[in-house]
C-alpha cells in the first residue's frame, strides 16, 4: 500500500550521510504528511485570528475551523458529545488534568490508586504523586513472563476496589496491547474510574470509546498519529467532567469574573484556559482526515503484516533478546531488543551508521526497565508508511550486530 | 566492518580490558555519576593526600561502572591519566577534555591514529554528537568528586 503513501511524506525522501532515511522511531513521534503541514501553514497564512473572542469575520472563521476539529475528534472516537472533547497540550497534559482535577476531588487517605507495570512515566508519575499527596495506596499491576498484564495480579488489585485505574492501551516498550474493554468492565463493577492512555494505541488501531468498555477518560496526542506536536485530546464522560473543578485558571475558561470569585465556562471550555495551539488543532483535524482517507482497517492490516514479518525474522536471530511477545496477536509493530554484552546506545549508534533511525534508552518507562533488569533497550517502531524493505534492513543489521560487536578473545 | 574499524583499537581495548577497575576501601570520597537518559553509571573512588611539598594530590583512583562502550572506555582512559596528579593538574585535564569534546569545531578522525596518548582516541566521538555526554560522564563525575572532597 505504501509506495504512494510515502510520497505524501516529503521527509521520507531524505538522504542522510549518503543513506536513504529509514525512520523506525514512530513510537516517539510519527512523520507528518504534507497535507497536515499545509493545513497548519494555510491557517497561519489565511485564517489566523484568536478563537472564541472577536466579533469580526476572520475570528469567526478561525473559531469555526478550530471547533470543526472538535467535531472531527468526536466522530473519530465515536464520542457522544463535543462537550466531552477537550484540547490539551498532549497526552501528558491530559493525564495531569485528570490526576489533578478528578484525583484532587475524589481521592482520600487510604484509597487505592492503581496503574500497571508497563505505564509510560506520563501515566505513572502523576498517579504516584497523587497517591503520595493524598496518603492513598499506590498499586502496580505486575506482568507475566510474556509481558502481558498478569491476570492474578489484576485480580489482586481488583479486590482492593481502587478508586482509579490508569492503564495504557498499548505499551510503548513491548508493543503489548491490553484488553482494556474487559478490564474496564470488571473494574467498573468495583466502582473504579478508568483512564486509558491511548498515546500509542491511537497510532496503530481504530480507537472507539464504545469498544473500550465503560472507561471514563481517554488521552492521546496528535503527534504520534501524523499530526503536529503540542496538541492532544482528553476525552471524558460528560457527567464526570461536569463535576470536576477546573485544572488551569485564566481566559476562556470563565463565564464571569467578580472581584472576589468567579464562575466557570461550560464544557469543554472550562478545561481550556488561555489561547490554545489553534494551528496545531487544525493540524490534528488534517491528520484525522488523512488517516481516514487511507482507512483505519487498511492501516491495521498492513501493520499486522509488517508485525508478522518482523517477528518471524527477529526470533531467528541468535543472541538477540526480544523484549516483547513473540506471538503476533494483540501486539503492535514496536520491537524492543537487546543483545547480551552490547549496550543499547552502542547498538543504536551502529544501526544509525547503517542508516536506521531507532530509539535507545529507557523509553520513559523506568518502572518497567527496572523489572527487565536493563538500564536501556533499543527500540524499532514501525508506521504504515514503512516498507518491508526497511523491515528487512533492520533484520539484516541486527543479525550482523553480534559480529560487529564481537570482542577479541584474550 | 566491526566495532574496531569504527571506533579504533584503543577504545575497544579500554572497553574490553578496563584499567583501575574496583573499589578503594579507605578512599577519601566515592562519587557516583549517572546519566538518566541512557542509564550509564560510574562510581569513582578518590584517595587524596599531600605530596612532600604539602600540596594536595590524587594519590589513587579506581572506578566501577555500567554503561555503553564509550562511557566505559572514557572512564578507563581517564583513570590512567589522573593517578598521582595534583588537584590543579586534574582541574586542567578535566577542563581541557571538556573543551575538546564540547568546545571548538575542531574535527578529529575516528578511529584515531595512535598518537601515544589514549585520550585522543575519544575526541573522534564528536562524530556522534549525542554520544559526547557518554564520554564526558566519568570526567564530570571526577569534577564533582573533587569539589565534594574539598568542601569537607
Amino acid at each position: 500500500m505504501n509506495s504512494l503513501i510515502r510520497k505524501d511524506f516529503p521527509i521520507l525522501a531524505r538522504v542522510i550521510e549518503g543513506k536513504a532515511l529509514c525512520y523506525l522511531d514512530n513510537a516517539a513521534t510519527s512523520q507528518k504528511p504534507k497535507k497536515v503541514v499545509d493545513a497548519i501553514s494555510r491557517f497561519y497564512l489565511e485564517t489566523n485570528a484568536n478563537v472564541h473572542r472577536g466579533v469580526y469575520h476572520l475570528s469567526q472563521e478561525a473559531t469555526d475551523a478550530f471547533e470543526s476539529v472538535r467535531g472531527k475528534v468526536r466522530r473519530f472516537l465515536g464520542a457522544r458529545s463535543e462537550r466531552e472533547v477537550i484540547f490539551t497540550r498532549g497526552t501528558t497534559d491530559s493525564i495531569n488534568l485528570v490526576a489533578s482535577s478528578f484525583g484532587g476531588m475524589s481521592i482520600q487517605e487510604g484509597d487505592v490508586v492503581a496503574v500497571t507495570r508497563m505505564e509510560h512515566h506520563a501515566n505513572f508519575v502523576p498517579w504516584q504523586q497523587l497517591a503520595k499527596q493524598k496518603k492513598a495506596r499506590f498499586e502496580i499491576i505486575e506482568l507475566t513472563d510474556d509481558w502481558r498484564l498478569d491476570p492474578k495480579d489484576v485480580d489482586r488489585v481488583l479486590g482492593m476496589k481502587p478508586k482509579i485505574l490508569a492503564v495504557t492501551l498499548l505499551s510503548n516498550v513491548t508493543g503489548v496491547t491490553n484488553p482494556v474493554a474487559s478490564l474496564a468492565t470488571r473494574f467498573k463493577m468495583a466502582g473504579t474510574t478508568i483512564l486509558v492512555d491511548a498515546a500509542q494505541g491511537i497510532a496503530h488501531s481504530e480507537v472507539k470509546i464504545d469498544d473500550l468498555g465503560p472507561i471514563d477518560f481517554l488521552a492521546f496526542s496528535a503527534h504520534k498519529m501524523c499530526g503536529p506536536t503540542g496538541v492532544g485530546v482528553l476525552w471524558g464522560r460528560e457527567a464526570l467532567l461536569e463535576k470536576m473543578p477546573p485544572y488551569q485558571l485564566g481566559g476562556n475558561m470563565i463565564a464571569h469574573v467578580g472581584d472576589l470569585d468567579s464562575e466557570w465556562n461550560e464544557l469543554p471550555h472550562k478545561f481550556e484556559a488561555g489561547t490554545p495551539d489553534i494551528a496545531s488543532v487544525i493540524g490534528l483535524g488534517a491528520a484525522i482526515d488523512y488517516i481516514e482517507t487511507h482507512g483505519r482497517t487498511r492501516i491495521e492490516e498492513y501493520e499486522q503484516s509488517i508485525t508478522d514479518h518482523v517477528l518471524e525474522k527477529l526470533v531467528q536471530i541468535p543472541g538477540l533478546r526480544l523484549l516483547g511477545p513473540t506471538d503476533p496477536h494483540h501486539r503492535a509493530p514496536i520491537f524492543s531488543v537487546a543483545i547480551d554484552g552490547v549496550h543499547a546506545h552502542d547498538l543504536a549508534t551502529y544501526l544509525d551508521m547503517e542508516g536506521i533511525s531507532v530509539r535507545a534508552g529507557h523509553h520513559c518507562a523506568h518502572p518497567l526497565m527496572f523489572k527487565l533488569g536493563l538500564p536501556a533497550t533499543c527500540r524499532a517502531s514501525f508506521s504504515f508508511y514503512n516498507t518491508f524493505e526497511e523491515a528487512d534492513m533492520l533484520v539484516k543489521a541486527l543479525a550482523q550486530a553480534p559480529s560487529f560487536f564481537a570482542r577479541r578473545r584474550n | 566492518m566491526n566495532y574496531r574499524d569504527v571506533f579504533g583499537e584503543i577504545l575497544a581495548d579500554h572497553h574490553e580490558s578496563p584499567r583501575n577497575w574496583g573499589v578503594l576501601p579507605d578512599c577519601t570520597r566515592v562519587e557516583q555519576g549517572y546519566n538518566p537518559l541512557c542509564g550509564d553509571k560510574v562510581s569513582i573512588c578518590l584517595l587524596l593526600d599531600r605530596d612532600s611539598s604539602g600540596s594536595e594530590r590524587l594519590a589513587r583512583c579506581t572506578y566501577e561502572g555500567e554503561g555503553c562502550s564509550i562511557c566505559m572506555a572514557s572512564a578507563s582512559i581517564m583513570s590512567e591519566m589522573i593517578q598521582g596528579k595534583s588537584i590543579q593538574e586534574l582541574q586542567g585535564l578535566i577542563e581541557a577534555f571538556r573543551e575538546k569534546m564540547q568546545g571548538s569545531d575542531e574535527v578529529f578522525l575516528l578511529p584515531a591514529e595512535d598518537s601515544g596518548e589514549d585520550i585522543t582516541a575519544l575526541y573522534g566521538v564528536k562524530r556522534f554528537p549525542v554520544r559526547i555526554k557518554c564520554a564526558l560522564l566519568p570526567w564530570t563525575t571526577l569534577k564533582k568528586g573533587l569539589e565534594a572532597a574539598h568542601a569537607k
